[in-house]
């Protein structure tokens, strides 16, 4: 295929993640470097606000911004370098903790607290998917094949469900006295709040993750069991292999590609991990890099927002997703350059 | 299931819009608004819309999105719904007009009270107030001889009677939901110890002995609350109250009518509203109102329509058929019991919430810095140490301090 | 499980059967408690104890419930409509239409089943019971509360249908710019070894990982103003392109240009390359050979791909309430403001009724395609 007729089938998809994802992308790696902000002016206002029945009149001295000639804010822009990055990690108190060895010290900065939990989020709920996936799918296979049908819809419901709604629900089945909560008290025989510390909260969101995402696993490996060689399966058979030898020595090879897939989907989504801190409401507790990112983004009741913090920080999060994933894509470049 | 009741309520939705005569006129120019979602404003833009020609963006974005539309040429809304500290940044950005031609042209009906004022200048019209104020169980305290609290130290010494006798388990309620809600607990504290919070050149003033107190009165009031106190929002809190399971919760006012809603409450008739407990100076609490702006960038012509609708949405009719719903500023407002709390509050003497670009970046530093130390993870001075710190990195980014 | 050297011992097959059994009850739990929940009175729904959710006191209470009989003649038309959609539906369509033209007939087919579903569920069947209960006695009388008040007043009071009309609008127009871009490039990728393509590939899987509220903030306010930046080149009619859904769907569609290129991609290669060269050899060019011999037989990859960006679509929060105004809202957002507004537990439960009306839709959508999902995946649209 020469390159004309490749630009032609590319072009328009290129485009599109060019102009929409690619260029605001090189405008944040920009922000990370420069702060833009208002010129202010202190100046003394007086204001009134209403009480009940009468006002009460505040005069004080207040910031204010300078406007020009067509009544727009002045803004001033500046190049800090790498100020903002220096804002996100704190890298004084970070190493600080860090020689004093007083780890809960670092656990309350926020931008290491919140790669500690990306991180064991990610790396813990990983092989809980790939291995209930896994497990589903074997488990859909051994089942005779009329039931297999409703099986597999009622699997796919946890995945297709609105992650919005799926938080909340989960909300609503655990959260004060809801009924799972109430479940449990009667089953352990105490009083149990699980809303009320870090490591429940922590166990509800990673379970609520593999609630989620097991399924797609389980149906794309699923829809790897259909081509394992049947041959091979049993020639394996009247080799004297046992179920487990068969499993691990021609099935798992065989749908190796696919539990990359599945892993490679999986590292990229629950290192964005977002859903669950706002649906949980989590903050207290623990957050997540692209919480932390939002954090900053969104502005508070007077308008404010730290968008080079929040530029910075999204690159950092990036940077962590590059090298998470360096090592499932060295196998892909080999894909590519031997499959043609 | 039954489908005469469905095409019953079907036929009623067609007459209900058909009788758009509630409107004293009829609205020529189009216009649209945008505003926060809740009842109150659900209320005012109904009876707006019913001049015709209104479309209504009760949006829960509306902070993000605000400033952007009204910076707009045109402006993308004519009407805007603010508050204390969501006009601020429409203020600081001059995309609001000043309404005093406006207000004296149609503004016969407006109490002087409602017209906020900077500078001199009307720059927006109240419509609502609301303030947090102490919401206790009459019932439970009268039957063990405890007198309406006044001060946190008789909550905490009321929590701990109903305690000890068994009645309830977490006697005390609080909208401690970490953010927004939870700073605006710790604003009212420190309100409470007469504190400032916020120095010459933007500088925080707020880790002090004052501060310090706040901090350990919430700290005592969790001891008694609930232990996902972290999560509790205001419908939480006004849920707890509803099923019986809290005696007291410095609760906002505009869900004191809840408290009295037969089809939700086992409570009805059992709460009292009573003023914010007091601090060392004040009550603790702040006064928010909630009113309506207008863009600057649109025409005269527009302007003038616009002011007219919003008379007509805010007017005497629209408050007597919602009189529960908010604690209205307007003649025809009744103020019942409900109301009682907020009023008391003023009363003694509760300030209003310390708008400005300032104490918005403080707010939430506070909402992201508080939990820290309700967890155990730092102590007072330390937590306040870091929001401070937190608060100089932000302020600096925002232009607010000069490096 | 065709030989017999692979019969499994019966104690495996068992348990392998039950943990199936635990499992499908873990995934559908959530789902059936807040449907549950959606149908009755909030001092049931928000009851700590379990039975009276379900059974509703409540709302028996209030008058309304279904009787055993209202449960098995439910149940039953129930059951029926699954069938029909299932075996019926699938034939007749073959039946009818031109072999090209399937997408067209399942459409028709899908709404013609829906209609006649809801007209028989919701008029000709209550109508029936209203004659029959008085009859049966015992068996006719309300046993277990159940209220459709709460999705009265989503869909007819709060305007609901607004909102899903705008969602289908928005999910519509994803899915099909989405595929038509996506398959484009997916077949080009898939048949060039270049250098440049997998770098086009590799940089795509770092856009599809990255965190969507870095890019997604920044859009707004050049939306908002696009009428001033936009006017030298469009002149008076540039159009603000916040609030406006193809605006949205633009921004979506890219967001989702990522994952689909490359599903496509891995399922583009599993087509064998011979095929294509074989019709380019016969004078077809790049494209004529695109469109004579691989569009007839892409469709399994194309419409699992679909369905993920289907799901994309509707179930997107994030772009939704940042981008359009209230107006053109979607079903998300607007149930996400339901939760956030000041609101009584009678509104709670409205929201959830309405959270059950989102979640319907994708109900029946997968009940449709799930044979299509997995034999997409077979044919190998996940290939690496």
């Amino acid at each position: 295929m020469n390159f004309r007729t490749f630009a032609a089938f590319v072009g328009p998809s290129v485009f599109m993640m060019l102009l929409f994802i690619a260029f605001p992308l090189v405008s944040v790696f920009k922000q990370s470097f420069y702060i833009t902000q208002p010129v202010y002016e202190m100046v003394e206002v007086e204001t009134c606000t209403p009480g009940f029945l009468t006002q009460t009149c505040v005069t004080e001295q207040k910031s204010q911004p300078k406007l020009d000639e067509h009544g727009e804010v002045i803004t001033q822009t500046e190049y800090v370098g790498l100020q903002s990055y220096r804002n996100v990690l704190e890298p004084e108190r970070a190493w600080r903790a860090i020689t004093e060895g007083n780890w809960s010290v670092l656990s309350t900065i926020n931008f290491w607290k919140a790669l500690r939990f990306t991180l064991t989020f990610t790396l813990i709920t990983l092989p809980l998917v790939i291995g209930f996936g896994l497990g589903i799918a074997v488990l859909i296979n051994n089942a005779a094949g009329s039931i297999r049908g409703p099986v597999i819809f009622i699997s796919l419901l946890p995945f297709i469900i609105t992650p919005v709604i799926g938080a909340l629900s989960i909300n609503w089945l655990f959260r004060g006295e809801g009924i799972l909560t109430a479940l449990l008290e009667w089953w352990l025989n105490r009083d149990i709040a699980l809303f009320a510390q870090a490591w429940t909260i922590e166990i509800l969101m990673m379970f609520y993750r593999v609630w989620h995402v097991a399924p797609f696993a389980a149906v794309v490996f699923y829809a790897g069991l259909q081509t394992v060689n049947q041959d091979s399966l049993e020639s394996a058979v009247i080799d004297g292999a046992t179920r487990w030898q068969r499993m691990k020595y021609i099935v798992i090879p065989h749908l190796m590609p696919l539990i990359i897939f599945v892993s490679m989907i999986h590292l990229m989504d629950a290192y964005r991990v977002f859903e669950e801190i706002v649906g949980f409401s989590s903050q207290a507790y623990v957050i997540s890099l692209q919480w932390l990112t939002f954090d900053f983004l969104v502005p508070d009741q007077a308008g404010n927002r730290s968008i080079s913090r929040a530029s910075a920080s999204a690159m950092l999060t990036m940077i962590g997703i590059v090298l998470l994933l360096i090592l499932p894509l060295r196998r892909t470049w080999r894909d590519h350059k031997g499959g043609h | 299931m039954k489908l005469k009741t469905i095409l019953m309520a079907g036929a009623m939705a067609i007459a209900a819009s058909g009788a758009s005569a509630a409107c004293s006129y009829e609205n020529e120019v189009p216009l649209k608004s945008l505003s926060a979602g809740f009842e109150a404003w659900k209320a005012v833009t109904d009876a707006m819309a019913e001049c015709g020609n209104f479309s209504a963006s009760l949006d829960q974005e509306f902070r993000e999105k605000q400033p952007e539309a009204f910076a707009a040429d045109p402006s993308l809304y004519q009407i805007g719904g603010v508050a204390n500290e969501t006009m601020i940044p429409l203020l600081n950005a001059g995309t609001i007009r000043p309404l005093d031609d406006l207000v004296a042209k149609y503004g016969q009906d407006l109490l002087p009270n409602q017209l906020i004022k900077v500078d001199g200048k009307v720059m927006a019209i109240a419509m609502m107030v609301n303030a947090q104020h102490l919401m206790y169980r009459n019932d439970v305290l009268a039957e063990l001889g405890i007198e309406e609290p006044k001060t946190y130290d008789d909550v905490l010494a009321a929590a701990a009677k109903i305690k000890e006798a068994g009645v309830m388990e977490y006697p005390i309620g609080g909208t401690f939901k970490t953010g927004w809600n939870l700073a605006q607990e710790f604003v009212n504290m420190y309100m409470g110890e007469g504190g400032t919070f916020i120095g010459e050149g933007n500088i925080p003033a707020i880790n002090n002995e004052k501060g310090v107190k706040a901090l350990e009165t919430m700290k005592a009031m969790t001891e008694f609350m609930d232990p996902e106190y972290l999560v509790s929002d205001s419908t939480y809190v006004q849920q707890q109250f509803q099923q019986g399971k809290i005696a007291m919760a410095n609760l906002w006012a505009s869900r004191a009518a809840a408290m009295n809603d037969e089809a939700e409450s086992q409570v009805v008739g059992k709460v009292t509203m009573a003023s914010a407990p007091m601090g060392s100076e004040r009550p603790s609490t702040t006064i928010w109102w909630d009113g309506i702006v207008l863009a600057s960038n649109m025409s005269d012509e527009e302007a003038d329509a616009a002011f007219r609708l919003v008379m007509e949405g805010i007017d005497g009719d629209m408050v007597s058929a919602n009189n529960d719903t908010a604690v209205w500023l307007n003649a025809a407002y009744q103020p019942g019991e409900l109301a009682a709390g907020a009023a008391a509050s003023a009363e003694n003497g509760a300030g209003a919430y310390p708008a400005s670009a300032a104490m918005g970046v403080l707010h939430s530093a506070l909402g992201n810095g508080l939990a820290d130390y309700l967890t155990g993870a730092k102590d007072a001075q330390t937590a306040l140490a870091d929001i401070e710190a937190d608060y100089i990195t932000a302020a600096k980014e925002a232009g607010l301090i000069s490096n | 499980m065709s030989s017999r050297a692979l019969r499994q011992p019966l104690s495996l097959r068992l348990t392998s059967n039950i943990f199936l059994a635990f499992w499908c009850l873990v995934a559908a739990f959530p789902i059936v408690w807040i449907a549950i929940m959606s149908v009755k009175s909030p001092v049931d729904a928000y009851d700590s104890n379990a039975l009276n959710v379900i059974f509703g006191p409540a709302t028996l209470a209030t008058g309304n419930g279904l009787s055993v009989l209202d449960i098995i003649l439910g149940i039953a038309v129930i059951w029926g409509a699954a069938m029909v959609v299932t075996k019926v539906l699938p034939a007749k369509i073959k039946e009818y239409t031109a072999p090209g033209q399937a997408w067209f007939g399942w459409v028709v087919g899908v709404l013609v089943a829906l209609i006649a579903f809801l007209l028989v569920f919701f008029v000709v069947l209550p109508a029936v019971l209203n004659v029959l209960n008085p009859l049966f006695g015992p068996l006719g009388r309300d046993v277990l509360g159940v209220t459709t008040e709460h999705y009265k007043t989503v869909w007819v009071d709060r305007g609901f249908s607004n909102n899903f009309k705008n969602s289908l609008i928005v999910t519509a127009g994803v899915v099909t710019v989405s595929l038509t871009v996506g398959t484009l490039a997916g077949y080009g990728l898939a048949r060039s070894g270049s250098t440049l393509a997998f770098w086009i590939l590799l940089i795509a899987l770092i856009f599809r990982a990255l965190p969507h509220s870095v890019l997604v903030a920044g859009y707004l306010p050049v939306f908002i103003n696009s009428a001033e930046w936009l006017a030298p080149i469009l002149g008076e009619n540039a159009p603000t392109l916040y609030g406006k859904p193809f605006a949205v769907i633009a921004v979506l569609v890219a967001i989702n240009q990522p994952f689909t290129i490359w599903m496509l991609r891995s399922f583009f290669q599993n087509i064998p390359a011979e095929l294509d060269e074989a019709a380019r050899v016969d004078g077809c060019n790049h494209f004529q050979a695109f469109r004579r011999v691989i569009m007839p037989v892409m469709w399994p990859g194309v419409i699992t791909t679909g369905l993920f960006s289907f799901l994309l679509a509707y179930n997107d929060f994030l772009v939704t309430s940042l981008l359009l105004d209230a107006q053109n809202q979607t079903m998300v957002p607007a149930i996400a403001g339901m939760f956030n507004r000041e609101t009584t537990t009678t509104d709670q439960v409205v929201a959830v009724a309405a959270a059950v009306s989102i979640i319907a839709p994708l109900f029946f959508l997968v009940m449709i395609f799930q044979r299509q999902i997995v034999s997409g995946l077979t044919a190998g649209a996940v290939k690496g």
